[in-house]
């Protein structure tokens, strides 16, 4: 019976997980009853209404629930309460409190402190609204299978058919489909007729499914007596019985496995936490140690907790995320012109970072469009063009075989084009028919010309359709030559069965008698060409005895009274879905790059490895354990399973391996193929490379793909026929479906990673010589240098540009030979980065900024030693005729102004060193000679538009009460040159002894 | 120091590795040791190019303040004339702040010379990068303050309610004050106080409302301002006994417990005043006196 049928083989459709190896127990008990009962009702056929009712309040209503989401809300307070965030929280409240407490004792210049906190909060409050706004667009899941969910249904209750809602439907109810409908839930057919359904969507299969009530396999993805819901009946009618509903059903369960699927950090996010942990770490230690220090010294608490909060914000790169995100999305940007479409900005560098690609072959890798591939006659294999755009090479057609059997393959067809379909190329033409006879279709149009008008010609008399028992399709035809009054009978089928009915064969034009000789020749190119994964099938044909069957004759299609044997073999065509022509080239770049190519289908092995050695997976001379079995005549047991460069492990095998078995032979074999894989198992295979260490991209199109696309570290949808479900579980959509693409997505994102590290380098540099101000502020007692906001100007403002500059920056090296980063070793920011830009570039630009202000002080009347501790008479409000080293009298507001002039000549030299540090970070091996100063022109106009902007501030009237910048000495501009020049040349000579030995990195 | 700075590049340092800590602290060592000489050779140039008598610019510290004895926590005089104590203070800053002006400080001959008791033109003492060296500073003697030069009066009147306030124009070097060359933007009541070779100094109530309570207002000094002879400075090195005029303000009818707020300015072509600064070329002041 059927249900026990269904009973076992439901199991093996189980996900692991908690959630499921809970359920499982109380599935079973449960599944029982629920089979026993039905068993019952089907002998009444129809379930009474009130049943339903009852059974409705049981289930649930047949809908897939959409997962429990994160609260709005909560999301966007996780943006505001990041790491860096929370430090700038901190330190705006400490302003508040300043701000307060100085208030109330009418300190002048107190709003400082206010204004100060309301840029901070800003700035916390902007950025996170950036990061919701970015996580907001890459969209909910479950929609999409929602839409797949069909309206109504036709069920028969209380014994009459009703229309009903197919929300509605219960387990045990009986409801009839037809050709156009979708199927409204898992459903056992119990009647059918001439049904066939697309289940594409669902396991990747290309081609219809009928389905009758015969079990046939036990597994439910593959027995005949099952449709599933969501997918779609193309023709004929069927009655069954629903089995499951809702979240229950197939494409429940995947939709549950892909949401109950966690989204996996990105590594650049797992990079960008990393560094900011450390920033926020080394704020914190800074801030702390100088509270302490400032507390010993003897400053007051509230003095010391405006000094800490000075140090972080001096130390927090408050613009670092900003740029981060800038420069991700301009390479979405750019990928988004070459067709990838990037939804979730991180995965742009993903791409970069991966190491091991699982590929789906249906519709990624081939063109999901059977074509013919192969012809045999007169004794030769030729190839014919698989290209998409028919611009490959072919054969010699001036053969008078060839036209034979291109005459069977047109004639014995029942493929037709739909009408008004003339200005498309034929291979984009929709044909009603099923796939084989559509690829032949196809080629005979291409190769003949206007079949329609041909089949015209040769009028059809009478035609036997294909069946499984005799596997073969015969039609009769009137020729086209009205004197000759023959008929012509042409058969295809399986090449066995049509040889058998074969006497002769056509070997250039003329019949030969088909002896030994042939009949092997027949075997090796059929072998040959079945080992090419191709569906092979053989044409014949024969002119009937005019006298035996005279114009007239009556046909009769089921005695079948006319000859059906010694025919004349006309040859064998074989037709393959075929690789995309770019395919193989993408393939060989990704090897070149360092990344491996997994092949992880539904298809069966032997197509799945013709296919994986056709585009090059599985490369030319590589052997599975089995072909060295072969070929030593040993037991596949014998062979060293590490002589195999390829493998290729099947569903069923699958099954039995343990994790530890996957893991080992996905690390023995570097040329893997997975065939026959539920979508389970894509899932599988892609934690076990996740456990080896890998970065893994997955590439998919269906339904069945959308769980392991969500797993992987990016998922990749194919725009053009990959399902709803598919792209929203992916991060990155090929809109042209072109594998190829992929490589440009890998150049891009290491391109990003590399000019990510440059920027952030840049950015980190400059927050030495800004927390360096406030060292010496504490313990020399210097007048302060560096104001917080000029701080806030350089990170927000000026230095924005050309750090998102870098991002342009083009490669070094060719980066698609290197292999991709080792994310446990190759991060993004490491110590000896950070070090050269805090403790060298920095360094030097503290300097830089300390010989301006002192200067601007010295020319102003303050000479450096009167400088040192002069903090408290500098800061006392009341003291309106402190004495400079010439004697003059300051009132406290000149003073002050004084100061602000100190912030931005310290402000123009960050700028200064920072147009020699962007300059140094355009190459990090490279001399910049051997780079280009100018190849990066938005680089140069960033640097021009920097100082613009410095003018701006420093020379726009009002700027002093505002921003604290005053309109400074021309000649102060030109103080921190030779830094500038110094940290040049001091990173070209690094570069230089990088470059002589390259061996001491 | 090629090997040593690739060793410290962005190439990867091998911090486990033995002895490496060394060679980096070593690498700093130099590294800081390089930037400092750089640092403070720099800086040495930067003095060479000093004058020492002139700063190079005076962008900020011109136009002069207006400073004024005693200073206050937020511009406030208050005290009581009953009590010694509240205004104990004040006094007390007014008499250090004189001392300077003592008349047998001033006795040195070499030092210091008499540019007369009336307004004069300045007194130009040569150029201030000529060999001439230290210049000689014009006296100014205490008792040009009358009551409020603390000869007689210890307590500045402060006693009687009457304070006085000393002030000064705050030094810039080489700084010359310009009378007022027209009536125009001065005040009327001031308008009778423009003299020649004298800046005029001039207060009034700051609020309308406190109109008629601040009472007459006395200014003693050369010309009752700062008389131009006095100027220019020429700077700590060159004019070390440099004594700056002063001008003494009593507020002799004063309208008791009441706050008031009175602004004093001084007035001349190069003068400036400035909303952000309270103290350039002016000042003002909160009175409170209580007699209860």
């Amino acid at each position: 019976m059927s249900s026990l049928c269904l009973q076992d083989s439901y199991d093996m459709f189980e996900m692991n997980g908690e959630v499921d190896v809970k359920m499982k127990k109380k599935k079973k008990i449960k599944k029982k009853d629920r089979l026993e009962g039905m068993k019952k009702e089907m002998d009444i056929v129809s379930l009474t209404s009130s049943k339903a009712a009852e059974v409705l309040e049981r289930d649930g209503p047949n809908e897939l629930l959409p997962p429990k989401g994160t609260p709005e809300y909560v999301k966007f307070a996780r943006q505001l309460a990041g790491g860096l965030q929370c430090l700038m929280w901190v330190a705006a409240v400490i302003c508040f409190i300043a701000f307060g407490i100085e208030f109330s004792r009418g300190t002048l210049g107190c709003f400082d402190d206010l204004y100060l906190a309301i840029t901070l909060i800003t700035v916390v409050v902007v950025t996170g609204c950036f990061g919701y706004y970015q996580e907001f667009k890459s969209t909910n899941i479950i929609a999409s299978f929602k839409n797949l969910v069909p309206q109504q249904a036709l069920v028969i209750r209380d014994g009459q058919k009703n229309q009903i809602n197919a929300m509605d439907l219960v387990v045990g109810d009986l409801v009839e489909i037809k050709g156009g409908d979708r199927v409204p839930a898992d459903i056992r057919i119990i009647f059918a007729q001439g049904c066939k359904v697309d289940n594409s969507s669902l396991t990747g299969e290309s081609e219809p499914q009928s389905k009758t009530p015969e079990c046939t396999h036990e597994n439910p993805l593959e027995t005949k007596n099952i449709a599933f819901f969501s997918t779609t009946c193309l023709e004929g009618v069927a009655t069954g019985t629903v089995i499951n509903t809702g979240d229950r059903t197939i494409i429940g369960r995947i939709a549950s496995l892909a949401s109950g699927v966690g989204n996996e950090k990105t590594p650049i996010a797992i990079e960008i936490e990393h560094f900011v942990d450390i920033i926020a770490g080394l704020a914190i230690f800074f801030g702390f140690t100088f509270f302490v220090v400032a507390m010993f010294i003897g400053y007051a608490f509230l003095e010391a907790m405006i000094f800490f909060m000075a140090i972080v914000v001096a130390y927090v790169p408050e613009g670092l995320l900003a740029t981060v995100t800038v420069c991700l999305s301009l390479t979405a940007k750019r990928l988004a012109r070459k067709n990838c479409v990037v939804k979730n900005l991180e995965a742009v560098e993903t791409l970069g970072s991966t190491s091991v690609i699982c590929s789906d072959k249906t519709g990624t890798l081939t063109q999901n469009r059977m074509t013919v591939a192969h012809l045999w006659f007169d004794n030769v294999i030729h190839a014919a063009d698989t290209t998409e755009d028919q611009s490959g090479q072919s054969f010699d057609q001036s053969s008078e075989t060839w036209r034979s059997l291109a005459r069977v393959a047109g004639l014995c067809n029942r493929a037709i084009f739909k009408p008004n379909q003339e200005s498309l190329p034929i291979p984009r033409r929709i044909v009603v028919g099923d796939a084989s006879e559509t690829a032949l279709l196809k080629f005979t149009e291409l190769a003949i010309g206007n079949m329609m008008e041909y089949r015209e010609r040769f009028k059809k008399v009478v035609e036997v359709p294909f069946n499984s028992t005799n596997k073969f399709q015969l039609s009769v035809h009137e020729l086209e030559d009205p004197m000759d009054l023959r008929y012509l009978l042409v058969m295809k089928g399986a090449p066995e069965r049509i040889l058998e009915r074969c006497s002769t064969i056509l070997i250039k034009g003329q019949e030969m008698p088909l002896d030994e000789q042939w009949r092997e020749a027949f075997q090796t190119a059929y072998m040959d060409l079945g080992s090419l994964g191709e569906r092979v099938l053989g044409f014949c044909h024969i002119y009937l005895n005019e006298n035996e069957f005279p114009r007239g004759y009556k046909f009769d299609s089921d005695e079948m009274n006319f000859t059906t044997s010694g025919l004349c073999f006309a040859g064998l065509i074989s037709m393959i879905d075929p690789p995309r022509a770019t395919v193989p080239d993408a393939v060989m770049k990704c090897r070149t790059a360092g990344i491996r190519v997994v092949m992880v289908t539904g298809d069966h092995p032997i197509t799945a490895r013709a296919i994986a050695a056709n585009v090059g997976i599985i490369t030319e001379g590589s052997e599975t354990v089995e072909d060295i079995a072969t070929r030593k005549h040993i037991p596949v047991e014998q062979v060293n399973r590490r002589d195999a460069r390829a493998c290729v492990i099947s569903g069923g095998q699958l099954k039995d391996m343990s994790s530890e078995e996957l893991d080992e032979a996905l690390r023995s074999h570097p040329e893997m193929v997975f065939a026959r894989t539920s979508p389970q198992q894509k899932l599988i295979i892609v934690e076990s490379c996740q456990r080896l260490g890998s970065i893994v991209a997955v590439t998919g199109d269906g339904v069945n793909d959308s769980p392991a696309l969500k797993k992987a570290d990016i998922g990749i949808a194919m725009g053009i026929a990959g399902s709803d479900a598919a792209k929203n579980a992916a991060d990155m959509i090929l809109l042209d479906d072109n594998f190829a693409s992929i490589v440009t997505g890998v150049e891009q994102g290491r391109l990003i990673f590399d000019n990510l590290k440059k920027s952030i380098a840049y950015t980190l540099t400059k927050n030495i010589p800004e927390l360096t101000p406030y060292l010496i502020y504490i313990t020399v007692s210097v007048p302060l240098p560096l104001g917080c906001i000029t701080i806030l100007m350089i990170e927000l403002a000026t230095d924005i540009f050309p750090s998102v500059s870098l991002a342009y920056e083009k490669a070094e090296s060719d980066i698609m030979h290197l292999k991709p980063r080792n994310p446990r070793k190759d991060r993004l920011v490491n110590e000896s980065l950070a070090a050269y830009s805090y403790f060298q570039i920095g360094a030097i630009q503290s300097f830089a900024g300390f010989t301006d202000y002192f200067t601007a002080m010295a020319q102003e009347g303050w000479y450096p030693l009167l400088c040192v501790g002069l903090r408290s008479h500098w800061e006392n409000v009341h003291l309106q005729d402190l004495q400079d080293s010439y004697g003059q009298e300051w009132t406290y507001a000149q003073r002050l102004y004084q100061q602000y002039t100190c912030y931005t000549v310290f402000f123009i030299s960050i700028e200064i060193c920072q147009i020699a540090d962007v300059l140094i970070r355009k190459t990090r091996r490279l001399s910049i000679f051997q780079q280009g100063f100018f190849r990066n022109k938005v680089l140069v106009s960033a640097i021009v538009f920097q100082l613009l902007l410095g003018n701006l501030l420093c020379y726009c009237p009002g700027m002093p009460n505002i921003f604290n910048f005053m309109p400074i000495r021309g000649q102060w501009w030109f103080v921190p040159i030779p830094y500038g020049i110094l940290i040049f040349v001091y990173d070209e000579i690094r570069k230089l002894g990088v470059r002589r030995h390259p061996g001491s990195k | 120091m090629e090997e040593v700075c690739m060793g410290f590049g962005q190439g990867g340092i091998l911090w486990t590795h033995r002895g490496s800590w060394f060679k980096i602290l070593g690498f700093y060592l130099i590294f800081y040791a390089f930037l400092a000489g750089v640092f403070i050779g720099t800086i040495q140039a930067l003095l060479l190019t000093l004058s020492n008598y002139k700063p190079t610019w005076q962008d900020r510290v011109a136009p002069p303040g207006l400073s004024h004895t005693p200073r206050s926590d937020k511009s406030e005089i208050a005290f009581n004339l009953n009590d010694v104590e509240t205004y104990l203070t004040y006094t007390k800053a007014m008499r250090e702040f004189l001392v300077m002006y003592d008349d047998d400080k001033q006795r040195d001959q070499m030092k210091y010379e008499d540019c007369g008791e009336q307004p004069e033109d300045y007194k130009n003492r040569g150029d201030l990068e000529s060999d001439v060296g230290i210049r000689k500073a014009c006296r100014f003697q205490r008792s040009w303050l009358g009551p409020c030069s603390g000869m007689e009066d210890r307590d500045f009147g402060f006693k009687e309610g009457k304070p006085c306030l000393i002030v000064k124009l705050n030094r810039i070097v080489n700084f010359r004050p310009r009378p007022p060359s027209s009536n125009e933007s001065i005040p009327e009541g001031a308008q009778t106080k423009v003299q020649p070779n004298v800046m005029p100094i001039f207060c009034t109530n700051k609020r309308e409302e406190d109109a008629g309570k601040m009472g007459e207002v006395k200014y003693y000094g050369i010309g009752e301002g700062f008389p131009l002879q006095y100027y220019p400075y020429y700077g700590k090195l060159l004019h070390p006994q440099y004594l700056q005029p002063l001008v003494a303000l009593q507020f002799v009818n004063l309208t008791m417990n009441t706050e008031l707020r009175i602004e004093c300015r001084a007035y001349g072509e190069n003068i400036g005043y400035s909303e952000k600064d309270k103290f350039q070329g002016k000042f003002d002041v909160k009175f409170t006196v209580t007699n209860l």
